[in-house]
């Protein structure tokens, strides 16, 4: 159970208790590392509770299709053993003309050389799979049945519980006022709750991961906190939106049904930067249109809910991952530009590599930290549910 | 007369509708909960998890109507030859026609009222003739809570001819019936109250709103506490004094305030028992007895809870408003000028419980600030020296005997969302409601809380010792009532 004593030391310190501190904390203590995670508010507040619950792996480049691959391997071994849902029902993206049929063969390509079994199918595949689809001006669908959705609230909780059995501490409603710093070393943390001696620190709080960098002195990484909503309909018959619904077309939408039974999703309305988190009525309107458009079956459901969350953005839509040269040991893993509960799990594995090997088989390279400071800029990620 | 009719109809208005393939004597203009009441029949619906519901407990009301599918019971108003059957929540109409939808209507006002009971009422007749103002009720009828009353009311005597005194507005107001605000948004200088009535959008721009948004039943919290024939306080009140209806033939009341209703039952001469520590209800499909704590059997059936109001505070969190806890429920923490934020009052039992005389002075209270800000003269001390002479009313804290509950039967949300489902998350040392709803659905469905957060936040504070007003409640999020994605996806 989080408490909200703070520890007196702990080797390794975790600010940031959304899905990536956890499952960090959840991977190094399972590897024998004291740690402890710091929390503002509670375990899973920030953005992960909030989420669109999409796990996919059709990605547009290498780096991200090998990391998405893991974090799904990573999924399906955590969700059995620790006993939470875990769906592989598939992300079906509806495409609606050639330009859009030509780039996705192509990430296609990328996606089936790393193994991701995505294919083409046509409109009439795609309504087999989701019913109630319109598909009148579908002209066909990429369609991965290994990628999936997962519950944030019962995963987090659990990687949570497992973290703490294997020794991490877990500590909310505590805020990280400054760290605590000599000769470039890290000695500890000062927070409201008194000071944590530590040595290493990860910034896990992604919207939030500039404030932290901040008081560490870091200013080079520019991640903007994006305001996003998402929408939830009465709960209807389960099993009537099983895989992750996307069209580019009808508002960047990505939809599906929880399984609860309601139907959730949200589109490409952003706001910001900004930490806003208030719901607007334009965004109620935005995504009736669009979600009607796709299954007008929606046309006659109530909408219970919409809510918001952050996309904690970078310039390519990239997170930034990996050890900050400038400060010792102080390690980032956040900008998650909206993916950070997909790719959670393998992030955790790559960033306990780093910090138990110093290496990593995961491609960490292409989230390094410093490309944007020597303007190298990844090819924007396929930014989506 | 049909079973449960307590006046004779008008023959000339008679119809026949079929439920469930059998047919029933109906009266044009009634609503179909009320048609198969008059007939004795409770089980309308039937909730995801397979429980059998009425409309007068909580929880949605959909059936199937002439083969269409989800369509709202509770609002369904009859037709001859009606065909009507049940269904089960998760049923959903597959194919729908797709129309243009209905254009959006728009006014500019400069004060939006949420809510037509005596306070919002006060409010109009207070600035009525110097502010134009948009009055939005969501129910078919003007009066709030007041209307459903037959007895004497203090400070108002009959509470029908008060009414019809209050509703003689003046030219500038303009009364919007059955329109449900969906939210109050920020727009600059004016705020923005979108509503939907008759699925039709209408999107008022104001530079003042006033949640007059009242207050709801609480929910009690028994076995089968969700089964055809329990009844929340206002529901029973609207079928006898609306629509000269019968709950019942023998009705047990339970609750800390059965005064409410006993009084009306006195008055159509329907017999009762009181009840006041009721353990479990049971019956077929519809209530046909109700235990009590002490092992008592009531054969009864009909049981209506009494149990006070507690302010609606969800038109309140979601406009921006904070809470206290005071006086047993949680209220909006107000200024001196009875505004939640700049530009937003609350009046009326949405911001204390007290009679509905004293909500129409502080409606009037508000008004007369709302008039001082625009320029006028007005002296809002006459009011609040008046309201000074109604402290709100205190609730007992209810405390639940856990123990002897068989808490998988309990039901503390309409969504099937038991109270042992709530209360083993509560045990496991999760005391923190913004994760309780999370891991149960609790204010988490077509209520959004309205019902049932309040329940949960007393079984937080009774299991963990932690004051109510240390409890983090959740924030309501638009749209603040249910509205169908087609009546907001038009557009222009």
């Amino acid at each position: 159970m989080p408490t909200r004593v703070l520890p007196e030391k702990s080797e390794v310190t975790i600010i940031g208790g959304g899905i990536v501190g956890v499952t960090i904390a959840h991977e190094l203590a399972k590897r024998g590392e004291e740690v402890t995670v710091i929390e503002k508010r509670f375990i899973g507040s920030g953005s992960t509770f909030r989420c669109g619950t999409g796990i996919r792996q059709q990605f547009n480049d290498e780096a991200n299709v090998q990391t998405m691959k893991r974090s799904v391997e990573l999924w399906k071994k955590y969700s059995e053993e620790y006993g939470f849902s875990f769906e592989q029902s598939g992300y079906l993206f509806l495409l609606y003309d050639d330009d859009e049929v030509e780039t996705f063969k192509r990430n296609i390509a990328i996606q089936n050389r790393f193994g991701v079994p995505t294919r083409l199918i046509t409109p009439e595949e795609a309504k087999e799979i989701v019913p109630l689809l319109d598909i009148s001006e579908v002209v066909a669908a990429s369609w991965n049945p290994t990628d999936g959705k997962a519950s944030p609230f019962q995963s987090t909780a659990a990687f949570a519980l497992h973290a703490e059995e294997f020794g991490a501490k877990l500590v909310e409603y505590t805020e990280v006022k400054d760290f605590i710093v000599e000769n470039g070393e890290i000695k500890g943390l000062k927070t409201n709750r008194g000071k944590i001696k530590t040595g290493t620190v990860i910034n896990a709080t992604n919207a939030w991961a500039k404030l932290i960098n901040a008081m560490a002195g870091i200013r080079a990484i520019p991640i903007e906190p994006y305001k996003h909503q998402a929408v939830i309909t009465q709960p209807i018959k389960r099993g009537s939106v099983k895989p992750m619904v996307i069209s580019f077309k009808y508002g960047h939408a990505y939809l599906t049904q929880t399984a609860h039974g309601g139907v959730i999703g949200g589109v490409g309305y952003e706001l910001g930067p900004t930490y806003d988190l208030n719901p607007t009525y334009e965004f109620m309107r935005e995504v009736s249109y669009y979600f009607t458009k796709i299954i007008p079956a929606l046309r006659e459901l109530l909408i219970l809910r919409t809510w918001a969350g952050y996309y904690a953005k970078t310039p390519d839509s990239n997170p930034a991952i990996g050890k900050i040269e400038e400060l010792s040991d102080y390690y980032i893993a956040a900008g998650f530009s909206g993916h950070g509960f997909m790719m959670a799990p393998a992030v955790a594995e790559m960033v306990a590599d780093l910090i138990t090997k110093g290496k990593t088989d995961l491609p960490a390279w292409w989230y390094d930290p410093y490309r944007f400071e020597r303007g190298e800029l990844r090819g924007q990620a396929l930014q989506m549910g | 007369m049909r079973r449960l009719d307590l006046t004779e109809k008008d023959t000339s208005k008679r119809i026949t509708i079929y439920f469930e393939g059998k047919p029933y004597e109906a009266y044009e203009g009634e609503k179909f909960p009320v048609a198969m009441l008059a007939n004795g029949v409770y089980w309308l619906t039937t909730s995801t998890e397979g429980r059998k519901r009425g409309a007068f407990t909580f929880g949605p009301l959909p059936v199937k109507v002439d083969g269409v599918k989800n369509v709202n019971g509770r609002k369904l108003k009859i037709r001859d030859s009606m065909r009507i059957e049940r269904q089960r929540y998760d049923e959903f109409q597959e194919q729908v026609k797709i129309d243009e939808g209905k254009p959006v209507l728009r006014y500019v006002v400069d004060v939006a009222v949420i809510g037509a009971g005596p306070a919002g009422l006060g409010v109009v007749e207070e600035i009525g003739g110097k502010l134009t103002a948009a009055l939005i009720e969501e129910r078919t009828w003007l009066g709030g809570d007041m209307w459903l009353k037959g007895v004497e009311q203090e400070g108002f005597g009959n509470p029908r001819k008060a009414i019809e005194k209050l509703t003689n507005f003046s030219e500038n107001v303009r009364v919007f019936l059955k329109t449900a605000a969906l939210g109050v948004f920020d727009k600059g200088e004016y705020f923005l109250v979108p509503a939907v009535r008759n699925d039709q959008l209408i999107e008022f721009m104001a530079k003042r709103v006033v949640l007059t948004t009242g207050a709801v039943d609480s929910i009690m919290l028994f076995e089968n506490n969700d089964y055809p024939g329990v009844f929340r306080r206002a529901d029973a009140l609207e079928v006898m004094n609306v629509w000269n209806v019968a709950p019942g033939e023998r009705v047990a009341v339970t609750g800390a305030f059965p005064e409410e209703i006993t009084a009306e039952l006195d008055r159509w001469g329907i017999e009762y028992v009181v009840v006041p520590n009721p353990k479990r209800v049971e019956g077929k499909d519809r209530v046909e007895r109700l235990i009590d704590e002490n092992g008592n059997v009531y054969e009864v059936d009909a049981v209506i809870m009494a149990d006070g109001r507690i302010p609606d505070i969800n038109p309140v969190t979601q406009a921006g408003g904070k809470l206290r806890f005071k006086r047993g429920y949680y209220t909006p923490i107000l200024d001196e000028e009875h505004r939640i934020r700049d530009g937003i009052y609350a009046a009326g039992s949405a911001a204390g419980i007290k009679p509905h005389y004293a909500n129409y002075i502080e409606g009037k209270l508000v008004g007369a600030y709302i008039l001082r800000e625009f320029g006028f003269e007005a002296e809002p001390c006459v009011y609040s020296e008046r309201l000074r002479e109604y402290e709100p009313l205190s609730r007992p804290r209810p405390r639940f005997p856990l123990d002897s509950f068989n808490a998988e039967d309990v039901h503390i949300c309409g969504c099937d969302v038991s109270l042992k489902k709530v209360d083993d998350v509560v045990k496991s040392g999760i005391t923190d409601l913004q994760i309780i709803k999370r891991l149960t659905h609790l204010a988490m469905g077509f209520c959004q809380g309205r019902f049932c957060l309040f329940n949960g936040a007393l079984l937080v504070s009774q299991r963990s010792g932690l004051p109510m007003d240390r409890l983090d409640i959740p924030v309501a999020r638009p749209p603040i009532k249910n509205v169908k994605m087609k009546v907001v996806a038009g557009r222009e």
